[in-house]
Formats: structure tokens, C-alpha cells, sequence
């Protein structure tokens, strides 16, 4: 039995050899790859990685710069993603489109060399592996080392992972200067709005059929940056200790926050705004019967590019506000 | 006969009761005062007022007739079944009339209107004939064994397929733990008049069928003897077990162990027969539901948990103390 193991594992190898030495390796630059993921921890790969498999929103990030990944995965279909929405996903597989649900038999034979997702802090995992996710998703890490950015303090900072990760993997990343530039420009404009306003307070709002989720903005790192740039970011009082990107406030208490303008969760816009319009108490927060109510781009952004979109849109928004509506 | 009437109307007592610590009790305090001018001087710019009147009082409404419907259901079923563990949340009957929902308003486009208390029920009906075909294969018939196991299958696989469907529309993420567990928070008047005729109704025929019964619980050849035509009565009970499970599930998302636990408890207290046990359930299953609401409102400090989420807790230790000390067999 056991010479028929050994066997059978020593086929396996060659046949692991053979894959390897095919088309593949003229593409494999040589030499040892290493970078320093969003954990703290050093991935290292003996050569530049070149197939990737990506979480959607952070595949977009690295095809900005011209790294094309072999396998997305993501919460929804690839057309519904706003990111992907710019760019050519001919020849990339699709391995997911639910969170928490990845075909890692089709990743497998993508044969990857790095998978690429976000790190989540709070909850200590990648995206794609946090508790919940199927154990049997989850072995896709078992396929090539995970690396990604960390949703952290900054979203800035997550970006500019992206833009170096892209850089060791052989991007040429000076040609995102014009997107670079209009970010900074964005930022200037968000940081005048905000100075011309010191009154000013805004929550982060995401509203569900039986329960009105408010964003804890240590958690988001879109609503930290805002605080960075000078725009009042209120804090809910008692965020869900097990879950603290949010506190889950019941519709009934609706109106124990009173922001001058509500930052509503953008990712499913016309839902949410169903929703919300549902409840009574909804209008009970004075910005919403005002019509304050401005989207959030919730966790999604990962260009200078979009972020500088956003940004523009935010402080149009903040321009236009009136700092006497809330408490 | 007068022990039975009393006892009924000392549970509606506890019904009025529990329906009022439901408009009082919840996430936000409400003074008394309050409560005073909600109904003399309301006034619909006092968010505490509106509270009152459009959220604690709906959801109190949508309690009571969705309890009431799942107590029925359950004790109508137990009674068709000969089964002490039949319960349509046990047997898959939710779970069928959620898919059925799920996939009607995300796959085909059905509005969540009256179309989807329809679709509900077409579900309860194709879960309940799977379930009760499955558990009938074999020997012995569909036995309280084979049936929850068919039941607990189904449910297990249904529940898979919506939360599938679910999540693979965005835009529905959070419709998912409604669909999931079950919940009275954030739906109101609309979705109370959606359901109430459906269970209105179904609730009639159930009382009616009381004698009805207590002939099939004597077996069918003993029914048939009493001039009863049994196929005939099991099939539009049948439906109506799906038509009440359609609708509270429907309204409510799928909540189990009411439908389960109630009727035992019903049977404790007035004995074995289905007319007093199906309107003592009709009152016993609201207030129990109800109950469970308001624990789940008050259980977190500032969030709520899902009533179903609260049954589930509540609900398991009851019904092994069910087994344990009454032995649910003598059914």
C-alpha cells in the first residue's frame, strides 16, 4: 500500500513538473519575489508572480496598471462591478459571484502564483476567507500565498498598496500620473468644502429592512481620510462589539443621531433608498427630511481614479450643505 | 366544558396583556404620557408617537395574526399526521413557501405585493407533498421519524438555494437574514393587510375543522366508518396548512418551533381534542411569538435580535423538556 502512495505521489510530482516547464515560464522573470502584505506578514515567491487571481474590486486596482490577473472572484456578477465596469475582462476567468463562494477546482487550473485580497483587520482575514466563507472557498489559499492591501486607517494608503504591488510585479505605475494628479486636485477641493463648513457634521448611514446600520469610522478607511481632510465624521455611540464596522440601531431610535447631512451606503443606491423610504422614522433624522442625503462610496474604492471621482461628487455635496440642520 | 371556555379566556387575558407589553416594550422608551397622546392628540411630527402608531403597533398586529397562523398550521398538521413532530417549520414548509418567494421576486420579477403571499403558498404546498411523499417511502409509512428527517432534508437544501439566490443579488444582501431566521422588525400596515384575509379565512376553516379532526385522529379506517370522505378533508386541510404557512412566511420569513411547541402545549392544557386544542393554539402561538419579540428587542441594549433568532434559543430547550416529561408519542 504504501509503495502504491509513494507511486502515485511521484506521478503527481512530474506531472506538477511538466505544467511547470511549459509556456508559462518564458514569462517568469527570474529571481526571488517578495512584498510586504497589508498584515505586516512577507509574502515571498521564487519569481515574479504573473498569474494572479484577484478579488474583483482589487483586480481592477492592479489592471489599471496594466496587470491583467487570470481569475477574479467577488460578491457579484463581474458586470455588476463598478470597478471592472472600464476595463477588457476578456480571458479572465470568473471563479465567484457571492461572497463567501469561490470555484477553487476552476482557480486550481488556472494554475495561479499569488492571490490577491484585501485584508480586513477587524475581522483579521483576507477578503474571501473571513468567518462565514465556505471552508471549502477558503482553500484557495492553499493554491499560491494571499496578499493584498489593508483596510485599514487610510484609504489612501490602500491604494497606494496597490500602485507599489503593481509596481514589483512590473507595472509600469508612472502612467497613473494624470489620475494621481486629479486625486490630489480632488482632495484640495474636498479640504476647501470642508474649511468653508467647520460646523458641519456628517454620519455614515446604511439602512436594511429591520435594522438602520450606522458606520463606525475607525473601520472605514474612506471615513477616516474625510476626518483627515477636515469634515466632521460623527462616530455612532455603541458600534456591534463583535462586528465594529457598524452599531445596528433599531428603526424605532432612528433619530438618536442628527447629522447635518447623511452619507448613505452607495452600493445598492436605489435599494437602499427603498428601504430606508419604507420606514417611518427615517425622515425623523432631520438631514433626511431636509433631503441631505449624499452616497458613501462604502469599501469599494480602489483607484486614485475613482477615489478622486467621489471626491469631486462629495464636496459638491458639502459646498451645497447647510451646517444647521443637525444637533 | 366550563374549565375549557375559562381557561380560554384566561389566555386571552394573557394575549391583551402580551399585545400591550408589545406596544410598550421595544428599542426606544416610550412614556406613558406618550402612549396617552398616540391615541387622544396624535400627532405625527412626535417621532415617539409615530413610533407608536406606525411601527410597535403594526408589528403587534403582524404578531399576532402570523403567530396565530403558525400555532394553527402546527396543530392542524400534528392533528392530519398523527405526528407529535410535525411542524411546518420542522417539515420544510417555511423554508419551501421562502424559496418560493425568493425565487418568484429575484429570478422572475414578481412584486413583493399580494403576488408573493401566492407564491408562498404555492411553495408551503410543493414542500409539504415533497416532504410527505418523501417520509412515505418505504414500509411503514411517512412515521414522526421519517418525516421530521424528510422535513429537517428538504429545509436544509431549500434554505441553500435561497440564501443562494439571495446572495448573488447585491442588491439583496440584507434581505438575507430575514430570509434566513425570520423577523417582525421593519415591516409594517402594508404587509399586515397583504397577509391578514389570507389567515383570516384559513383560520375559519381551521376552526370549523376541529371534529373533523378528532375523526382522523381515531384513524382513517375508523373515519371512514364515521361516514367521513378522508380524502377529501385531508386535502383542503392540507391546503390550508399551506395557505396559513404561505402567509405567515410570506410576512414574516420563515420562524420555526411555533408551530411545533404550541399544540403540545395546547394539548397540556385542554386535552386531546382538536376543537378547544386548534383555538387554544390560536391564542397560546401569539402570545408565545409576541413574547419572543419583545425578548429580542430588549435582549441587545440598542440593536434587536430576529424573533427567530429568539424562538430558536427558546424554542429548543422547551421542546426537549416537551419530550422528556410529557412523551409527545402518546399523540
Amino acid at each position: 500500500m504504501r509503495t502504491l502512495l509513494a507511486l502515485a505521489a511521484l506521478v503527481l510530482v512530474a506531472a506538477c513538473g511538466s505544467s511547470e516547464g511549459g509556456a508559462d515560464k518564458a514569462a517568469v522573470k527570474e529571481g526571488r519575489w517578495s512584498y510586504v502584505s497589508g498584515n505586516g506578514e512577507t509574502v515571498k515567491v521564487d519569481h515574479t508572480p504573473v498569474r494572479i487571481i484577484a478579488h474583483s474590486d482589487e483586480a481592477a486596482a492592479l489592471m489599471s496598471y496594466g496587470i491583467k490577473p487570470v481569475g477574479i472572484f467577488g460578491n457579484e456578477k463581474p458586470a455588476e462591478n463598478r470597478n471592472l465596469k472600464d476595463h477588457d475582462l476578456d480571458g479572465i476567468a470568473v471563479l465567484g459571484t457571492a461572497w463567501g463562494e469561490v470555484d477553487v477546482e476552476k482557480a486550481a487550473a488556472l494554475n495561479p502564483d499569488l492571490i490577491v485580497t484585501d485584508w480586513w483587520p477587524a475581522e483579521k482575514a483576507y477578503g474571501g476567507f473571513e468567518n462565514g466563507v465556505k471552508a471549502k472557498s477558503k482553500k484557495l489559499a492553499d493554491l499560491a500565498p494571499v496578499i493584498g492591501g489593508s483596510q485599514g486607517k487610510s484609504l489612501v494608503e490602500t491604494i497606494a498598496y496597490y500602485e507599489g504591488l503593481a509596481a514589483s510585479l512590473g507595472a509600469d505605475v508612472a502612467q497613473g500620473a494624470d489620475e494621481k494628479e486629479a486625486f490630489e486636485a480632488a482632495v484640495a477641493r474636498f479640504r476647501k468644502a470642508t474649511a468653508a463648513k467647520p460646523g458641519l457634521t456628517v454620519m455614515a448611514m446604511s439602512p436594511a429592512d429591520d435594522m438602520l446600520y450606522v458606520g463606525n469610522p475607525p473601520y472605514s478607511p474612506e471615513l477616516m481620510d474625510f476626518g483627515k481632510w477636515g469634515l466632521k465624521v460623527l462616530a455612532p455611540k455603541s458600534p456591534d462589539p463583535s462586528f465594529p464596522y457598524w452599531e445596528n440601531l433599531s428603526w424605532e431610535k432612528a433619530d438618536s443621531y442628527q447629522p447635518d447631512l447623511v452619507l448613505m451606503d452607495d452600493r445598492a443606491w436605489e435599494q437602499s433608498q427603498k428601504i430606508a423610504a419604507k420606514q417611518p422614522t427615517w425622515k425623523s433624522i432631520r438631514a433626511v427630511a431636509a433631503g441631505a442625503v449624499v452616497p458613501w462610496p462604502a469599501y469599494w474604492i480602489h483607484t486614485y481614479a475613482s477615489y478622486a471621482e467621489q471626491l469631486d461628487e462629495l464636496a459638491a455635496a458639502i459646498e451645497n450643505a447647510r451646517a444647521d440642520i443637525g444637533s | 366544558m366550563s374549565g375549557r371556555v375559562a381557561g380560554l379566556a384566561a389566555l386571552l387575558v394573557v394575549l391583551v396583556l402580551t399585545c400591550g407589553l408589545s406596544i410598550v416594550l421595544g428599542a426606544r422608551d416610550v412614556s406613558w404620557h406618550t402612549l396617552w397622546s398616540a391615541f387622544t392628540a396624535y400627532d405625527d411630527h412626535d417621532t415617539a408617537q409615530r413610533v407608536l402608531r406606525e411601527m410597535r403597533i403594526p408589528r403587534t398586529l403582524l404578531g399576532l395574526v402570523v403567530g396565530a397562523a403558525l400555532g394553527v398550521a402546527g396543530s392542524l398538521l400534528q392533528g392530519l399526521t398523527r405526528n407529535p413532530l410535525a411542524d411546518p417549520g420542522i417539515m420544510g414548509i417555511n423554508a419551501g413557501a421562502a424559496l418560493a418567494v425568493v425565487s418568484g421576486v429575484m429570478l422572475l420579477g414578481v412584486g413583493s405585493g399580494p403576488a408573493s403571499v401566492w407564491l408562498a403558498f404555492l411553495g408551503a404546498a410543493a414542500a409539504t407533498a415533497a416532504v410527505y411523499g418523501i417520509a412515505s417511502l418505504g414500509r411503514d409509512g411517512a412515521t414522526p421519524v421519517k418525516l421530521a428527517l424528510a422535513g429537517a432534508a428538504l429545509t436544509a437544501g431549500m434554505s441553500a438555494v435561497t440564501t443562494g439566490i439571495v446572495m448573488t443579488h447585491i442588491e439583496a444582501l440584507n434581505a438575507l437574514r430575514f430570509w434566513q431566521v425570520g423577523s417582525l422588525a421593519g415591516r409594517y400596515l402594508p404587509v399586515f393587510w397583504q397577509v391578514v384575509w389570507f389567515i383570516a379565512g384559513a383560520l375559519v376553516v381551521s376552526l370549523v375543522a376541529g371534529r373533523l379532526l378528532n375523526g382522523l385522529a381515531l384513524g382513517e379506517d375508523v373515519a371512514r366508518g364515521l361516514g367521513m370522505r378522508v380524502g377529501l378533508v385531508r386535502a383542503v386541510l392540507f391546503a390550508t396548512v399551506a395557505l396559513l404557512c404561505g402567509a405567515a412566511t410570506a410576512a414574516c420569513g420563515p420562524i420555526v418551533f411555533v408551530g411545533l411547541v404550541v399544540p403540545h402545549v395546547a394539548r397540556m392544557l385542554c386535552g386531546p381534542d382538536y376543537r378547544w386544542i386548534v383555538p387554544y393554539s390560536m391564542v397560546i402561538a401569539p402570545v408565545l411569538l409576541l413574547a419572543a419579540d419583545v425578548i429580542g428587542r430588549l435582549a441587545l441594549g440598542r440593536g434587536e435580535l430576529q424573533v427567530g433568532v429568539v424562538l430558536g434559543v427558546l424554542g429548543a430547550p422547551v421542546f426537549v423538556g416537551l419530550v422528556r416529561y410529557r412523551g409527545v408519542a402518546e399523540l
